[in-house]
C-alpha cells in the first residue's frame, strides 16, 4: 500500500505521488453521488428549460418545438432590456463598491484593535440577523423608510421636513439600501478572513522606513489583501444580478432590476421568454466565474459562522 | 499574524492613531446598528397591539405570542421547515465531504472547473434552479405526489456546493503525515480516513452542516416553486404576508431568532463548561495540542 | 493553521444547532399529523415525512388539494367539512390564472384549481381539467339558471367549471383628495395624483385595463397599433404608480392607510377599506368600460381525489356558506338562494349595492381572460415598466 516517496519537497499535502490510473477511478468514487446529485438535480433539469428557451407556446400556453432564436432575439430588440439591465449591472456595481467601502473599516477595526474574543462574538452579532426571516427583516424596512417609518418620523420631530418623504421607499434608493443591507455581511466576513492572515508588523515597518500611514496601508496592505476583496466582491456583486425578491418588496414601479422583468413573462404565461432571458443572466455570470475562478473561496466567506 | 490582543497595538502613539481608532469604533458601533436596526423593530412589532405592522405603536400586547400555538398551519410550516433543512443538512454534509476528497487529493483533471461548477447553483438565479426542478420533476418525469421531496431537492442543489468547497478548504492544508504515519503502524485506508481524517477535519464539517440548515430554514426562492399544498416556514409568512400582514409574523420571526441564539449560548456555555472540566481534570495546558 | 482556537467554537456551535435541528425533526414526526382529533383548521396538514406520498390515489377521505384564491375558502368552512365528510381540505394560494396554469403545465398535482371566466376554456384545451355535470350536484339547484348556462363554458362533454362569484374591476378613489368626482379611466394619469395610485402587479391585466382606458377594439388581441396607444397610456401611468402589489389586501392596506388615493379593485373594496381602518372611498365603474371576472371551482383531471370535489362543493358552496363569503369579502356570487339569506340577515342594502341581485350585469363586463399574443403584452408592459 505505501509506495515510496519521492524527493519529497517538504511539503505534507503534496508530496505523495498520485497512483497508477486505476487508483485514480478508485479514487473517484466519492466523488459520484455529489456528481450525480448536480447532474439530475441541476444540470439536467437546466438542460430542460435550456431547451425550452428556444421553443414557443401556442395560443393554448402549450409548449410547441419550433426552434427559434426569437426568444433570445427579443430582448435585444429593444432598448428596454438593455437598459434595466446596465441598471442592475450598476446597482450591483454601487452596492458592491459601497458595501466594501463600508465593511472595510469594520473589518479592519475587529482585526486589529479587539481582542479575539469580542473578535468571534461581533462576527457572530453580523450573522445573527441572518437567523430571522429574510421576508420578515426586509418587511422591517419598509418601517423604517416608508412614509410613516422610523425615518420620516425623525425627521420630522426634529422639524426638518414638513411632510413626510416618499424618496426612501419604492424606488431605487430602497432597493439600493436594503441590497446593502443584505450583502453586508458577505463583504465583512471575506475582508475579515483575508485580513486576519495579513501581518500587521509590517505596517509597523513600513512606517519605520518612512511610509505615511496611508502610503502603507496602500501599498503595503491592499495588495495583500486583494485576494479577499475579490471574493467579497464575488459574492455581492453576481447574485445581486439574479434578484429579483428585493425589488419586488421595496422597489415599487421605478426600483425594479432585470429580474423582475424576466418574471413578468413567466407571469405573462410565457415560459420560453423566461427561460431565455434567465439563461442570458445566467450566461454572464458563467463568464464572470470562470474569469475569477481562482478568486472563489466560498470558505473565506462562510467558514467563519 | 494578526495581534489583536498585542499590548503594543493597543497603544496609540500619536494623537492622529487615537483619533482613527475612535472613529474606527464609531463605525463599527454605527455598523451594527444598521444591521440589527430591523430586526430591534421586528422585535418590537411583535408586541404592538394594533394589526398593522409599523409605527405609530399604539400599544403593548403579548397577543400574537399567545395566539400562535392555536395555528396549526404554522406549527406545521415550522415543522416541514425544519425536518426539511435536517434532512438537506444530513445529504449535503455526506454527499459533499465525501465529493470533497476527490477534489483536493487527485483524480480529477481540472479542479478549477469542477470548483465553478460547484459555485453555479450558488451563483445563478434561484428562479433558474425553481424552475428547472419543476419542469424535470413534475414536467418530464411526470413523477406526482411527492410531496416535499421537490423542496429537499432544490435545497440541497444549493447547500451541496458549500459543504464541498469549505470541506474541501479544510482539507488542503490538512497535514498528510499524520496519515502515512497511521498507514506505517499498520493501518488500511479506510480506517485512515475514518479514524485520523475525519475526526479532525470535523470542525468544518460541522460548520458546513450548520450552514446548510441555516441556508435551507430560511430559502424562499426555489422553495415557491418547488412547494406543493405543504408549507415551509418562508412561505407561510409569505403567505401571511398576502392575507394582510399583521405582526403575528413577527411573532413567528422572533421566536426563531431566539431560539436559534438560545441554541448557540448554549453549545458555546457547554463547551466552555467542558473545556474548564477537562481542564480541571488533566491539567493546562496540553489541551490546545490535541487539535 | 491559526484556525485552533475557532474550531472548538465551530464545534459548540455547530454541535449545539445541529443536536438542536436533529432533535427537532425527531420531535416534529409527532406534531399533529391529520387525524379525527385535529377540529381545528384543518386548511394544511403537515406530513410527517417527506418521502411518504400524501394521499392514496383516488380514494374519498384522502385530502383535496385545491389551488385557488384567498376569498374562495374559510378555514371554519374546511373544518366544517372534515368534520362532516372526514375530508382535508389541504389550500395551496394562486395569486393568478397564469400560476395556475403554470403549476398545472409544470406537472404539479392538485385535484381543483379555481379561475376566471375565458381562462377556464383554456385549461380544458390544455386538457387538464374533466367538465362536470351540474345536474350531479344537488347544491347546484340554488345557483341563478344564467350561471348555468355561460357559453364560454358549455362544451359538449359538460360545463367546465362550477360558478362561484363575480365582480367588475372598479376604480376606488378617496374623495377627500380625488376632487371632482372622476368618472373615467383618465383619472389614473392625471398628474395631480402623481404617485398616489395602487395596483395588483398584473402585468396582462394591466394592459387591459390600457387597452380599455384608450378604446381597443380587443383588449385580448389588441393590434400592434393599439398596443402602442396602450403603451402610451401606460407611460402616463407610471409615474402615477407608486406600488405594483401582490395581493389585494395590500391594495386595501395601501388605501386605508392613506398612502394612496386611487386604486383598482373588485366590488366591496369601500367597505373593506373601512374596516380596515381607512376613510371613506367610492368606487365607480368608468365610462370607457372596464374588464371583470366569472371565476369557478374546476375539476383537474388526473387529480388523485377529485372523488372529493362534489362532496366538497355540497357542502362549501351552500347559500349560508356563500352568504357569509359575500359579507366577508364584498363582491357578489353565482348562488340565487344566498341573496335571500343575505336578506333575511338583514344585509339587503349591501346586497344591492354590490349588485348581488343583478347578475346579468356580469355579461356586460370584458370578460377576464388570458391574451392572444402573450409576449407583445408582456414586452409592452416591460417597456413601460422596466427599470
Amino acid at each position: 500500500m505505501t509506495a515510496t516517496p519521492v524527493a519529497p519537497t517538504g511539503d505534507p499535502t503534496t508530496d505523495r505521488p498520485v497512483g497508477a490510473g486505476q487508483r485514480r477511478v478508485a479514487r473517484l468514487w466519492p466523488f459520484a453521488p455529489a456528481g450525480l446529485v448536480l447532474l439530475l438535480l441541476f444540470f439536467i433539469p437546466l438542460g430542460i428549460v435550456f431547451v425550452y428557451s428556444f421553443w414557443t407556446t401556442n395560443g393554448s400556453f402549450q409548449l410547441t418545438p419550433d426552434w427559434t432564436l426569437k426568444n433570445y432575439l427579443n430582448f435585444f430588440s429593444t432598448e428596454t432590456y438593455l437598459r434595466t439591465f446596465a441598471k442592475t449591472v450598476l446597482m450591483a456595481a454601487i452596492v458592491t463598491v459601497v458595501g466594501l467601502l463600508t465593511s472595510f473599516p469594520f473589518a479592519y477595526f475587529l482585526v486589529r484593535y479587539v481582542g479575539r474574543r469580542w473578535q468571534r462574538i461581533a462576527l457572530l452579532a453580523v450573522i445573527v440577523p441572518f437567523w430571522t426571516s429574510y421576508l420578515v427583516r426586509v418587511y422591517s424596512w419598509q418601517a423604517i423608510l416608508g412614509e410613516h417609518g422610523l425615518i420620516n418620523g425623525l425627521l420630522l420631530q426634529i422639524g426638518l421636513i414638513k411632510e413626510p418623504l416618499d424618496v426612501f421607499l419604492y424606488n431605487d434608493v430602497g432597493v439600493f439600501i436594503v441590497l446593502l443591507y443584505l450583502y453586508f455581511p458577505f463583504a465583512v466576513l471575506a475582508l475579515y478572513t483575508s485580513l486576519e492572515r495579513f501581518d500587521f508588523t509590517q505596517l509597523t515597518a513600513a512606517q519605520d522606513l518612512g511610509a505615511r500611514p496611508d502610503q502603507a496601508l496602500r501599498r503595503i496592505l491592499l495588495p495583500q489583501i486583494r485576494p479577499g476583496i475579490i471574493t467579497a466582491c464575488i459574492f455581492v456583486f453576481i447574485p445581486i444580478l439574479g434578484e429579483y425578491l428585493t425589488p419586488t418588496l421595496v422597489g415599487g414601479t421605478k426600483g425594479v432590476l432585470i429580474g423582475n422583468l424576466i418574471l413578468n413573462f413567466y407571469r405573462g404565461g410565457s415560459f420560453p421568454g423566461m427561460a431565455a432571458g434567465a439563461f442570458l443572466i445566467a450566461a454572464v455570470v458563467l463568464v464572470l466565474l470562470i474569469a475569477f475562478r481562482r478568486y472563489l473561496r466560498i470558505e473565506d466567506v462562510v467558514a467563519r459562522t | 499574524m494578526a495581534r489583536g490582543s498585542d499590548v503594543l497595538e493597543l497603544m496609540p502613539v500619536s494623537p492622529y492613531a487615537r483619533l482613527v481608532r475612535a472613529g474606527l469604533r464609531l463605525w463599527a458601533l454605527v455598523a451594527l446598528g444598521f444591521l440589527y436596526l430591523p430586526v430591534v423593530l421586528l422585535v418590537l412589532f411583535s408586541f404592538e397591539d394594533s394589526k398593522t405592522i409599523g409605527f405609530p405603536i399604539t400599544g403593548l400586547s403579548l397577543r400574537w405570542y399567545l395566539g400562535l400555538p392555536e395555528k396549526t398551519t404554522l406549527i406545521g410550516a415550522v415543522a416541514n421547515s425544519i425536518l426539511v433543512a435536517a434532512v438537506v443538512a444530513v445529504v449535503a454534509t455526506i454527499v459533499g465531504t465525501m465529493a470533497a476528497f476527490p477534489l483536493v487529493r487527485g483524480g480529477l483533471r481540472w479542479p478549477g472547473g469542477v470548483r465553478v461548477l460547484f459555485t453555479m447553483p450558488i451563483m445563478l438565479p434561484g428562479l433558474l434552479i425553481g424552475v428547472g426542478l419543476v419542469t424535470f420533476v413534475f414536467g418530464a418525469l411526470k413523477l406526482r405526489s411527492l410531496g416535499l421531496l421537490p423542496v429537499v431537492a432544490g435545497h440541497l442543489v444549493l447547500t451541496m456546493p458549500f459543504v464541498v468547497l469549505i470541506v474541501a478548504a479544510r482539507l488542503q492544508g490538512f497535514d498528510r503525515r499524520l496519515e502515512w504515519a497511521a498507514e506505517d503502524l499498520g493501518a488500511a485506508p479506510p480506517t485512515v480516513i475514518r479514524r485520523i481524517v475525519l475526526p479532525l477535519i470535523f470542525p468544518a464539517i460541522l460548520a458546513a452542516a450548520l450552514l446548510s440548515v441555516t441556508l435551507s430554514i430560511d430559502e424562499f426562492v426555489v422553495t415557491f416553486f418547488t412547494i406543493g399544498s405543504q408549507v415551509t416556514l418562508p412561505i407561510y409568512i409569505y403567505t401571511q404576508i398576502k392575507f394582510g400582514v399583521t405582526p403575528e409574523i413577527n411573532a413567528v420571526a422572533t421566536l426563531i431568532l431566539l431560539g436559534t441564539v438560545l441554541a448557540l449560548g448554549l453549545g458555546y456555555a457547554s463547551v466552555r463548561a467542558g473545556r474548564w472540566a477537562l481542564r480541571r481534570i488533566r491539567g493546562r495546558g496540553r489541551l490546545e495540542e490535541a487539535y | 493553521m491559526a484556525r485552533s482556537f475557532t474550531r472548538r467554537e465551530f464545534l459548540a456551535m455547530s454541535g449545539a444547532a445541529g443536536a438542536g435541528a436533529v432533535l427537532a425533526a425527531c420531535s416534529s414526526g409527532s406534531t399533529p399529523s391529520p387525524s379525527a382529533a385535529a377540529s381545528s383548521a384543518a386548511s394544511s396538514a403537515p406530513s410527517a415525512s417527506p418521502s411518504s406520498a400524501p394521499s392514496a390515489a383516488a380514494s374519498v377521505g384522502g385530502p383535496l388539494t385545491f389551488l385557488t384564491w384567498s376569498d374562495h375558502f374559510k378555514d371554519s368552512v374546511l373544518a366544517d367539512v372534515k368534520t362532516k365528510i372526514g375530508v382535508d381540505v389541504q389550500i395551496s394560494e394562486l395569486a393568478d390564472n397564469i400560476d395556475g396554469f403554470n403549476a398545472l403545465q409544470g406537472g404539479k398535482v392538485y385535484d381543483m384549481v379555481s379561475g376566471d371566466a375565458l381562462w377556464v376554456p383554456k385549461y380544458y384545451d390544455a386538457g387538464y381539467i374533466t367538465p362536470i355535470n351540474l345536474d350531479d350536484f344537488e347544491v347546484s339547484s340554488q345557483l341563478y339558471s344564467m350561471a348555468k348556462t355561460f357559453d364560454f363554458w358549455t362544451k359538449p362533454d359538460g360545463y367546465l367549471a362550477y360558478p362561484w362569484g363575480w365582480s367588475p374591476i372598479q376604480i376606488v378613489y378617496d374623495p377627500a383628495h380625488v376632487t371632482p368626482a372622476p368618472t373615467s379611466w383618465e383619472v389614473l394619469i392625471d398628474t395631480k395624483y402623481a404617485g398616489k395610485v395602487v395596483m395588483e402587479n398584473q402585468p396582462t391585466d394591466i394592459m387591459l385595463f390600457a387597452g380599455v382606458a384608450t378604446g381597443a377594439v380587443d383588449v385580448y388581441n389588441m393590434t400592434d397599433a393599439e398596443l402602442a396607444t396602450a403603451k402610451d397610456w401606460l407611460t402616463k401611468l407610471k409615474p402615477n404608480v407608486y406600488k405594483l402589489v401582490q395581493q389585494n389586501n395590500e391594495t386595501i392596506q395601501a388605501m386605508a392607510s392613506g398612502e394612496a388615493w386611487l386604486c383598482t379593485q373588485n366590488l366591496g373594496a369601500p367597505d373593506r377599506i373601512k374596516d380596515a381602518g381607512g376613510p371613506e372611498t367610492v368606487a365607480f365603474v368608468p365610462s370607457e368600460g372596464t374588464t371583470g371576472f366569472i371565476d369557478g371551482e374546476m375539476t383537474i383531471r388526473d387529480g388523485p381525489d377529485t372523488g372529493n370535489v362534489r362532496p366538497y362543493l355540497e357542502i362549501a358552496a351552500q347559500a349560508e356558506v356563500v352568504a357569509q363569503n359575500f359579507l366577508d369579502n364584498g363582491r357578489p356570487l353565482w348562488n340565487e338562494k344566498a341573496y335571500q339569506v343575505l336578506v333575511d340577515m338583514g344585509k339587503k342594502d349591501q346586497a344591492d349595492r354590490y349588485l348581488y341581485n343583478q347578475p346579468d350585469q356580469a355579461l356586460k363586463m370584458r370578460l377576464k381572460g388570458p391574451a392572444g399574443n402573450t409576449e407583445a403584452y408582456v414586452n409592452a408592459f416591460n417597456e413601460v415598466f422596466g427599470g
